[in-house]
């Protein structure tokens, strides 16, 4: 304590309660191995009171007397990492020091700037150390920060201005939550009011639930708010511009907002022009900013897997002309398309056994069979041939209905309610049958040829059957492909899997203990996915009590889940407003797309699986190329949510249903032939999209006041839709 | 729903006015009017609860009135309680982390139904049949019946079929149905009955007429051959030579 003798009279004053401070929370190691870390701090920290106020002479006698070295050490400057605990010793005692100080002099404005960067350039990133503390500089200051930032970006040049000004956005949603979490009620309302009308048009919705968020505690209970302050918002900046911000904000006293940058954002430099306002506007939107240029790395087989080879007969009346493969028969049948494509595999589809998928039975082949048929009579769509459109409406379902359901060649309709019933309808004039008991089943003659007819009950025979079993309402409904089983997920938590032979339920997969959103079967049967509530979707198997795989990543719930046509990826859609592509072999997520401006409802893989579509509350619909992860296309025209998207069989024609009532086609071969990918585009991710959407709109259908909430094309091309007639 | 015409400001009471302005203020511009009423039940739903805690947290530390501290705790026991929140994204990403690290598994072919084991299903019965309180007298000895089960119903439930056994009754006063496969039953026919019982090497060839059987509370059943009778065939007492002697009652 010898060293503190010299300096003005006024330290006296202020050195009291500085060594308990510092004996309290001292945690740094001693540089200088003479002395106890508390004397190095308090050394430091006179020293820079000194040096701020001038009082230079006592800062050389200091120095000589205490033996330090010329210049304080630097501390090093970590740009990319948060400063956390880990910098070095030397920046951890200033850092004390600077903490400390701040906390001493309390609110008046001239000590009140806890960075100690009196030293200018010597100790540029020594606050880096305040950001593993949670209080980070003086919360009335908060709002200086803030104005000076944007002074700053709205002096800068043009160009760079539209990429800084994304800034805005997660600073201010940090700084208000630091500014909560801390407890600084009245500094965070006005730091709001001053400056939430500031921000981007489409970040409306979450500065709402802001605005309700004024104390601690009702942070607890929001779990998507506690992840976006853990988890960092991505922004992407040229380099042109990083340099730009980071010149300005080290050579002042801005290093709160450096620390603010450092902790909470991450920053994902790219080299090359900096982008325009339309082109980040397109991307940005989600709740964790955009995404990594890394997390679009991985190859996606994006593929469809080799159909197997099944002659189809050529006559309409041979009905039992089916042939297995390689067997000769005496007519000469035609091979399907599909499988008579080259034996070589495509680079860009998954090897057939990538992940394990059931075989094929005889009756899944035989509906291959009648599928193959029903494509010879498939209309070809496109701009001149539009399809013909066939709604069915729920009549008195007073907005109960929340998920319909059709099989894929569009002989049931299953309609999952809010009462939590799921109703199975027949399409074609043949009714719904069970089969028959135990006792019955066993008086029939087995050998006989109708026997799959005889052991249907007639008794039961009714055009529409009703499930009960779950205990709430019922969100998401999907048929498996072979026509036996029906899914249902209810905001009771389960999945339960139905025979539709018998009607009856059969398993209830518990796994989310909150809402399930949606679940779809896999093209392939015997998996499906789930996603809630719970941020989390799950791969299951018929056969498994348990989910096989977790996809956990999303900030928010995820409304939407889809399989890829090889069954060998899961497209996920979440109220955070991303989509993930996830991997069902090692449940990694290989693809982020962010772009919408709302929680997502919708999305359909394109048939040749290249493409994703997808729609949101915002009214557009949004075109993806997986293979790189880039946005394509953007449809404008729909004024409200999009619950429903499909492809046409071929892919020629996207349909989508939305809650405006109407029905849209869009041209989809002209929405794909218009993207150029060149190099360039694939390396940045920045794709100039054209404002096209009036000419890719085929045509506008409305309804009579019924929202559309599914849509499916018949093997033929004939578009069905369905929704709940709304009367008022 | 769609909004309907409010009621204006002037009627509605003082509290409903501030739930609208509530909702006003987080968005929601189209809602049924019953939402405020079930909004403000809601409400004071919540508060007496919190409020009734909190007065038993404070008793229970001896204060005379209520606290802050005690509104406090009452609060977060509740939350924790009944509004809990979904588990936080880190622990999320480890657990799904050891659980995406398991291969997927193979799956068996020619396997039929690819469901759970039966334990996880939903496909078995899911009642239980109480026993007879009256036994039958046994002074008219007891006959053993083969293939034609009838008998008390007192039973366990069998191994699990899909949908419920089904059985015809015959005028019977106990209604419920049971499968009896696996198990071996004697009829007792009580001699008060009008009914001369031939003797037992003549049995078979006895249609036992449903008349007879009055009031005594027995079922007869047709043969149940369910799907899972092959196992347990031994333990019935059966004579196979008798199997079309018995038309289907």
């Amino acid at each position: 304590m010898a060293a503190v003798q010299d300096g003005g009279s006024e330290l006296e004053g202020e050195k009291e309660p500085k060594p308990e401070l510092m004996n309290d929370g001292s945690t740094a190691p001693a540089a200088a191995p003479s002395s106890r870390p508390e004397d190095q701090q308090t050394l430091l920290a006179v020293l820079q009171f000194l040096k701020r106020n001038k009082l230079i002479e006592s800062v050389d006698a200091l120095r000589r007397e205490a033996g330090l070295a010329d210049e304080p050490e630097e501390a090093p400057g970590s740009e990319a990492a948060g400063g956390a605990g880990g910098a070095a010793a030397g920046s951890g005692e200033l850092g004390d020091a600077g903490a400390l100080l701040s906390r001493v002099s309390g609110g008046s404005q001239s000590a009140a700037a806890p960075a100690p960067a009196k030293g200018g350039d010597d100790q540029p990133d020594v606050s880096v150390v305040l950001s593993a503390y949670s209080q980070q500089g003086d919360p009335s200051l908060y709002q200086v920060y803030y104005s000076g930032l944007k002074k700053f970006i709205e002096s800068v040049l043009d160009c760079h201005r539209a990429e800084l000004s994304q800034l805005f956005y997660p600073l201010f949603v940090h700084m208000y939550l630091e500014l909560v979490y801390n407890n600084h009620e009245s500094e965070a309302k006005s730091f709001f009011e001053k400056f939430n009308g500031d921000q981007e048009c489409y970040y409306q919705d979450d500065l709402r639930v802001l605005s309700g968020l004024t104390k601690k505690e009702h942070m607890k209970g929001n779990e998507t708010l506690l992840d976006f302050r853990t988890s960092r918002f991505v922004l992407r900046i040229s380099r042109d511009s990083y340099q730009l911000l980071k010149r300005h904000l080290q050579e002042r006293q801005n290093n709160q907002i450096w620390n603010i940058i450092q902790e909470h954002l991450y920053i994902d430099i790219f080299d090359g022009m900096p982008r325009s306002k339309s082109q980040i506007d397109s991307m940005s939107g989600s709740l964790a900013g955009e995404a990594k240029r890394e997390d679009n790395k991985t190859k996606v087989y994006y593929g469809l897997l080799k159909e197997p080879e099944i002659e189809v007969p050529l006559d309409d009346e041979d009905e039992e002309a089916e042939n297995e493969e390689g067997k000769p028969k005496k007519k000469k049948p035609k091979k399907d398309s599909m499988g008579s494509k080259s034996k070589k595999q495509d680079p860009n589809a998954p090897q057939q056994n990538r992940i394990p998928l059931p075989e094929l039975k005889d009756s899944d082949k035989l509906d291959k069979i009648m599928y193959m048929k029903e494509a010879t009579k498939r209309i070809r769509l496109g701009p001149e041939s539009l399809p013909s459109i066939c709604f069915y409406t729920f009549l008195n379902a007073y907005q109960g209905l929340t998920a319909v359901d059709f099989t894929d060649d569009s002989s049931l309709l299953a309609g999952g309610f809010a009462d939590s019933t799921v109703r199975v309808w027949s399409v074609t004039p043949k009714k719904l049958r069970k089969v028959k008991s135990a006792a019955d089943l066993g008086m029939i003659d087995k050998e006989s040829d109708d026997v799959l007819e005889r052991i249907m009950d007639e008794k039961t025979a009714s055009e529409c059957k009703i499930l009960y079993g779950h205990s709430g309402p019922v969100y998401g409904v999907s048929f498996s492909p072979d026509r036996n089983y029906l899914l249902s997920s209810s905001e009771d938590g389960t999945i339960r899997l139905w025979s539709l032979q018998t009607f009856t339920c059969l398993v209830a997969y518990k796994g989310h203990n909150y809402p399930v959103w949606d679940t779809q079967f896999s093209p392939y049967g015997y998996y499906f996915v789930s996603g809630g509530h719970d941020r989390v979707a799950r791969l299951w198997a018929t056969d498994h009590y348990q989910p096989l795989r977790m996809f956990a990543g999303h900030l928010a719930d995820i409304t939407c889940t889809r399989f890829h046509p090889n069954s060998n990826y899961v497209a996920t859609g979440s109220a955070d407003r991303t989509i993930r592509l996830w991997d069902v072999l090692n449940g990694h997520c290989v693809r982020v797309l962010t772009g919408h401006k709302g929680p997502i409802h919708s999305l359909a893989f394109s048939p040749n699986g290249k493409y994703l579509a997808s729609g949101s509350t915002d009214g557009r619909v949004l075109l993806w190329d997986i293979g790189h992860g880039l946005m394509i296309g953007e449809l404008k025209g729909h004024t409200d949510t999009i619950y429903a998207l499909r492809f046409s069989r071929d892919g020629e024609i996207l349909a989508s249903g939305s809650m405006d009532n109407t029905v849209r086609l869009w041209d989809a071969i002209r929405a794909f032939d218009d993207v150029e990918t060149d190099d360039f585009t694939a390396a940045t991710g920045h794709v100039h999209l054209p404002d096209n959407s009036q000419e890719l709109l085929l045509g506008t259908y409305l309804s009579k006041s019924t929202p559309v909430i599914h849509l499916h094309f018949t093997r033929r091309n004939l578009l069905l839709s369905a929704g709940a007639y709304n009367s008022q | 729903g769609a909004s309907v015409k409010m009621a204006s400001p002037k009627t509605v009471p003082k509290d409903a006015q501030v739930m609208m302005q509530i909702l006003k203020d987080m968005g929601i511009t189209e809602y049924e009017p019953r939402v405020i009423n079930q909004m403000l039940e809601f409400t004071y739903r919540y508060v007496t609860t919190i409020i009734e805690d909190a007065k038993i947290y404070a008793t229970h530390a001896k204060k005379s009135t209520v606290d802050a501290d005690d509104i406090r705790l009452a609060i977060q026991c509740r939350m924790d309680q009944s509004f809990t929140s979904p588990p936080p994204r880190d622990f999320l990403l480890e657990v799904a982390r050891q659980k995406n690290q398991a291969p997927l598994p193979l799956i068996k072919p020619y396997a039929g139904p690819r469901l759970p084991p039966d334990r996880y299903c939903l496909t078995a019965p899911n009642y239980r049949l109480k026993s007879l309180q009256k036994k039958v007298s046994s002074s008219a000895g007891r006959i053993t019946v083969p293939r034609l089960s009838v008998g008390a119903v007192s039973s366990r439930p069998s191994t699990p079929t899909l949908g419920t056994p089904s059985v015809q009754t015959m005028g019977s006063k106990v209604g419920t149905p049971v499968s009896l496969t696996g198990q071996r039953f004697t009829v007792q026919i009580p001699s008060s009955q009008a009914f001369s019982l031939p003797p037992i090497s003549t049995v078979q060839n006895v249609l036992i007429n449903p008349s007879l059987i009055g009031s005594k509370n027995i079922l007869i059943t047709t043969n149940m051959v369910s799907q899972n009778s092959s196992g347990e065939s031994g333990s019935l007492k059966r004579k196979h030579e008798d199997d079309d002697d018995y038309d289907a009652l």
